[in-house]
């Protein structure tokens, strides 16, 4: 042994990369893999739960960590959505059939679309800051019902019952659209799989922002004026800017989802974007967990899987049968069990999915820590 | 590690720290009266705190001690009168405008975020010092990220003048009651006030836990140049640290002076052991047991 303080070798240990690290570079790999093996209906199943977990990160700013229900999120993606579709699709008219449109290039209309859902955020806005949590939540139900309404009766804009087709995005290089042919690793790569990598960087982008937020400044502050109010106030938090502030910003994140999730349907319809779906979101980060990005994903991941995979193999389960054969159909089926996860997790699971594992973690670390080592902690002090 | 050479190092980053806050300002409460529907809880307060001195505000439980606090904060309106600080008026004003003149406040009961960690509940008392904002924040610009390791190193230092540090990592529901209430007084002190309102900072604390606490809040008085105005029932507390005391009751001023001397007032004395009121109310509830 030199003289030498073991410093630098003790950073050099830390420039190694940690199991998390490893982990998450892993997870990533599995996640771009997937495209060259799955077939389209899990890819689309995958797009969906992108699309939610953008969209659940956005609601749990909102009501995770505020405090403030919202059950108007699905005004929000529906903004996304037929934003996107109008802003990037030309004006089309028939006799009878008049749609109106912009035709900006995609990518602006895409990023426009998550603008004019936050705009549409800001105008609700002043209601937003000054409501408190429930009252938030039933002001926000009038925003389904004049979404609904105008969705269906806009028809210019919206095209009414029939909704309207969706221009792919184009991104320079890239057209998220079977043609042209795209072929990788002897892999044709259609709009599906082409899709799938937008939306992992989106969901990654969307995920990244929101754990800075929640880590950061605003994200203390926005914890404060959900556990206490009057203390975040004399703390010098202008609650009601924030309480806006993170309104518009979860409005974002819904026009993000919805304009992805637009992109992945192809096709917009006017009663996906009920009440239903913004209970949906509501059930997402109930069971995901609270208050962070990661509860946002576990849950929209949970929620959005479930149904689908209920579709998938109704013939196997008992009591499901198939869509429009008269019994429990999938769809059903999953908003019963999911409703029942949601008691669950309230009366069970604190914390969602997301705090199962944090407690898995914990007892795990715990048992590694038991048989104490003697010396290790000497050692890896820096002197 | 001692007190004072704690206040030390929290007195010299004072100085290196780039806010420069004006010198602590006198608070002066002028004909400050509040009323609720038919209810008076104050009634023509008046008081003067001069700057670096402790001022406690004593009474029996419901003389408006806490109302008068609400006010001095934002979180109540005045009906009436005036609260200045240096040249400000107070009154009218939002909690968070108050809280950005320099006004910290702690609560009577704790008012923390259970699950955040001590950390960031004390960075929260930053809050008015720092500017981040969702959009740097979320990216993680470096002025966001310079300004975040300052002002955590700031904090830090505050954690051990007010020995909390150890617990920084936990958070903060899960700590003992008397920890609970030095991170509330810590997270005030977070702020650079120059003026702190404690709100019964010792209740329900047992006695080695008041010491600790008395200590604290002399150490930041005499190092941290900051007024106080201190609610508290605990009575010896408030002989020791207080310059000058102000005793309220039923929403009135009854006495005011030197700590010495309003112990002697008869009216206080009264007060107090629930003699012959000066004001006949019924329903009035009998005073708890002060340690007088």
């Amino acid at each position: 042994m030199s003289d030498r303080p073991p410093r630098p070798a003790v950073l050099a240990s830390d420039r190694l990369p940690r199991p998390a690290v490893l982990a998450a570079v892993a997870v990533a790999a599995v996640l771009l893999a997937f495209p060259f093996y799955l077939d389209s209906f899990w890819l689309q199943t995958g797009l969906f739960a992108m699309s939610a977990a953008i969209g659940a990160i956005g609601l749990n700013l909102l009501t995770g960590a505020t405090g403030q229900l919202s059950l108007g999120h699905a005004f929000f993606l529906a903004v996304g959505a037929y934003g996107y579709v109008y802003l990037a699709s030309d004006g089309e008219s028939r006799p009878g059939h008049e749609l109106a449109g912009l035709g900006l290039p995609t990518p602006v209309a895409f990023l426009g679309a998550v603008l004019l859902a936050g705009a549409a955020g800001g105008l609700f806005s002043p209601i937003a800051g000054r409501l408190r949590g429930t009252y938030l939540g039933i002001a926000s139900l009038a925003l389904i019902f004049i979404g609904q309404h105008v969705l269906f009766n806009a028809e210019p804009l919206t095209g009414g019952f029939n909704g309207r087709d969706v221009p792919p995005l184009a991104l320079p290089g890239v057209t998220f659209a079977d043609s042209p042919e795209l072929v990788v690793f002897n892999v044709p790569l259609g709009a599906l799989e082409r899709l799938w990598f937008l939306g992992l960087a989106l969901l990654a982008l969307a995920a990244w922002l929101a754990r800075g937020i929640l880590r950061g400044r605003p994200g203390r502050a926005l914890n404060t004026i959900r556990d206490h109010e009057v203390a975040a106030a004399v703390l010098g938090v202008p609650v009601a800017r924030y309480r806006a502030g993170v309104f518009v910003l979860s409005s974002m994140y819904a026009g993000a989802a919805g304009a992805l999730l637009a992109l992945v349907f192809r096709r917009t319809v006017p009663e996906y974007f009920g009440m239903f779906l913004s209970l949906d979101y509501l059930a997402m980060i109930v069971i995901g967990g609270l208050g962070t990005a990661a509860g946002a994903v576990a849950g929209a991941v949970f929620v959005t899987l479930l149904p689908q995979l209920l579709t998938r193999y109704s013939d196997g389960l008992p009591l499901v049968a198939a869509p429009g054969s008269g019994g429990v159909s999938p769809a059903e089926a999953a908003r019963v069990l999911y409703g029942a996860a949601v008691v669950a997790v309230v009366l069970f699971l604190p914390g969602g999915l997301l705090g199962m594992w944090a407690r898995l973690r914990a007892v795990r670390a715990r048992r590694r820590a038991a048989p104490p080592h003697p010396g290790l902690d000497q050692k890896e002090q820096p002197a | 590690m001692s007190g004072a050479e704690e206040a030390d190092a929290v007195s010299k980053a004072e100085e290196v720290d780039a806010v420069s806050e004006p010198e602590a300002a006198e608070l002066a409460v002028t004909g400050l009266t509040v009323r609720f529907a038919g209810l008076t809880a104050l009634d023509d307060v008046a008081f003067t705190v001069r700057p670096g001195t402790v001022h406690a505000i004593i009474g029996p439980n419901g003389a408006g001690k806490s109302t008068c606090f609400n006010v001095l904060s934002g979180v109540y309106r005045a009906t009436a009168g005036s609260v200045r600080l240096g040249d400000r008026e107070l009154t009218g004003l939002k909690p968070h405008r108050i809280a950005a003149l320099g006004v910290a406040r702690t609560f009577q009961n704790l008012a923390l975020s259970s699950l955040q960690s001590v950390e960031d509940t004390l960075m929260l008392g930053r809050h008015r010092l720092t500017r981040a904002g969702f959009a740097s924040a979320g990216l993680r610009l470096p002025t966001a990220r310079r300004e975040d390791a300052r002002h955590r190193d700031r904090v830090r230092e505050i954690a051990r003048f007010v020995g909390v540090s150890e617990y920084l990592a936990a958070p903060a529901g899960t700590l003992p009651y008397g920890v609970q209430k030095r991170v509330e007084l810590a997270r005030a002190l977070a702020m650079e006030p120059r003026l702190l309102l404690l709100d019964e900072p010792v209740a329900g604390m047992n006695a080695g836990e008041r010491r600790r606490m008395a200590e604290v809040i002399m150490a930041a008085r005499a190092d941290l140049g900051l007024s106080i105005l201190l609610v508290e029932h605990d009575m010896g507390l408030v002989m020791r640290l207080a310059d000058r005391v102000t005793v309220l009751d039923f929403g009135r001023r009854i006495a005011c002076g030197a700590p010495a001397d309003v112990q002697r007032d008869p009216a206080v004395v009264r007060a107090y052991l629930g003699g012959a009121h000066h004001r006949d109310e019924p329903g009035r509830d009998e005073p708890e047991g002060e340690t007088a």
